[in-house]
């Protein structure tokens, strides 16, 4: 597979009914998608606590992909209403604190969007590899 | 001390004196002298003929809402007096907004403040010991025990954040000590980020590394923190989820923090009290500042306006523009 560097470690935190399956969905249609990226599935992205992402970093991951449904398509109506508002003030406070913009994203991928979630992972671990590995001495 | 200073201060008194006599209150906290000159400490004030050793000076910096987190006052009925500044005030609403405190069993002293010393810089002024601090009009006067006596402008000695105060008067209160002071116009200001806002990632990382590195896990910034109140159950305390870890390293300490920071969001105004109760100064506005910064271009959101208000992550908006992807 030639998109994937090799050389990088992505967290890609789910949620189960979306995005979860989306990617399952992906992987059954036997979509190209890189290697890099390890997924931890949740409930919802409402249980998503931006600490997390956080430590995952903290942990040496080079990335952090967030991905839930659409909003207003959430399982439980309204957990992406209110994660997303968590979600974009760590992604304003990342580059605060010494961890590149390009690192981090979050986004919405449907249980029927294989093709979406190949083009998103593809995307990010792109940008990520160009970066390289982290040396974060703070987080 | 200016003429508003004094009629604060004796203000303060009278209204602790009323509500203690009326029977309003079963105790009421201020602020009281310190043991030394440079330190005024709470004062937690039961008996009427105590009142007189409440103090109001540009020295008392102690946001006494922190003393109402715990869920259970002592007894657990208690009624409470409290003295609260503009910034302090906003702490209270936001516990208030999540009735974490009792406004029933509360009496509010609001007390307009014209900005509070920082007493580290103060001190650090001098190389001999303080041993008196006098305020006299715009000027502090300071007596070192070298019998060195020097003027300082009392502008000059503000804290940061006290020098682009947003909010001089308290947003509640039940009475008010002394005339209200003028609302300052436009956006709100977060002072002191721009110097390290232009830094590039690498810089960025190294200066938090080397911040805190010297954290020593000490829990004042979190104990002080009005707003910061899970006690036993904070995940900094916890093993199980392991999210911080036990090794006192840069990178540990940053997460300890991040998780007050981030735990906070939507009920910290910035009063400032972390940075001042951290012993190895720790440049905690670097944080919660910025954080202040993001959500108020984010949503325009500032947290502790309005009892009425619902703190920003307790919400949403359909209607949210936000920057996913």
């Amino acid at each position: 597979m030639t998109d994937s560097s090799g050389n990088v470690k992505i967290i890609a935190i789910v949620c189960n009914w979306c995005s979860y399956a989306g990617a399952d969905g992906a992987g059954t249609a036997r979509l190209k998608q890189p290697y890099d990226f390890r997924v931890m599935r949740v409930p919802c992205t409402g249980r998503v606590d931006p600490l997390l992402a956080l430590k995952a970093f903290e942990k040496g991951a080079d990335g952090v992909l967030i991905s839930g449904c659409h909003p207003g398509d959430c399982h439980y109506s309204e957990g992406n209403y209110y994660a997303r508002r968590k979600f974009e003030l760590l992604k304003r406070m990342l580059p605060h604190l010494g961890i590149e913009p390009e690192r981090y994203t979050y986004t919405w991928v449907s249980a029927s969007e294989a093709a979406r979630w190949q083009q998103v992972v593809t995307n990010f671990v792109t940008k990520v590899g160009e970066l390289g590995p982290r040396q974060g001495g703070a987080l | 001390m200016s003429g508003a200073e004094i009629a604060r201060q004796d203000r303060i008194r009278e209204l602790a004196r009323q509500a203690l006599t009326e029977g309003k209150v079963d105790y009421f906290i201020g602020w009281k002298a310190g043991h030394v000159p440079s330190e005024v400490i709470p004062a937690f004030v039961r008996n009427v003929d105590e009142c007189d050793m409440l103090l109001w000076n540009p020295l008392c910096h102690h946001n006494l809402t922190t003393f109402l987190k715990r869920k259970m006052p002592d007894p657990p009925d208690a009624r409470i007096g409290v003295c609260v500044k503009g910034c302090d005030s906003r702490t209270l609403v936001a516990l208030l907004q999540e009735t974490l405190v009792d406004k029933e069993r509360l009496y509010v002293v609001g007390v307009p403040c014209d900005g509070i010393i920082d007493r580290r810089r103060l001190e650090k002024a001098f190389s001999d010991e303080v041993i008196d601090i006098a305020f006299q009009g715009e000027q502090v006067v300071v007596t070192t025990r070298g019998g060195e006596t020097k003027e300082l402008a009392y502008e000059e000695l503000l804290l940061e954040q006290c020098a682009s105060c947003d909010f001089p008067n308290p947003r509640y209160y039940d009475d008010l000590a002394g005339e209200l002071l003028p609302q300052p116009e436009g956006p709100p200001r977060f002072p002191g980020l721009e110097e390290y806002e232009a830094l590039s990632a690498e810089e960025k990382d190294r200066v938090l590394a080397d911040a805190f590195a010297t954290c020593i896990r000490c829990f004042a910034c979190i104990h002080v923190c009005p707003v910061c109140y899970c006690w036993d159950q904070c995940v900094n305390r916890s093993r199980r989820p392991a999210l911080v870890g036990q090794k006192v390293a840069a990178k540990e300490n940053l997460m300890f923090q991040m998780v007050h920071m981030f735990h906070v969001a939507g009920r910290c105004p910035s009063c400032g009290a972390c940075d001042r109760s951290c012993p190895v100064e720790i440049p905690l506005y670097l944080l919660h500042r910025k954080m202040n910064k993001e959500l108020f271009e984010m949503l325009g959101f500032q947290a502790g306006l309005n009892v009425e208000d619902k703190p920003v992550f307790q919400t949403f908006n359909i209607d949210d523009a936000l920057g996913e992807q």
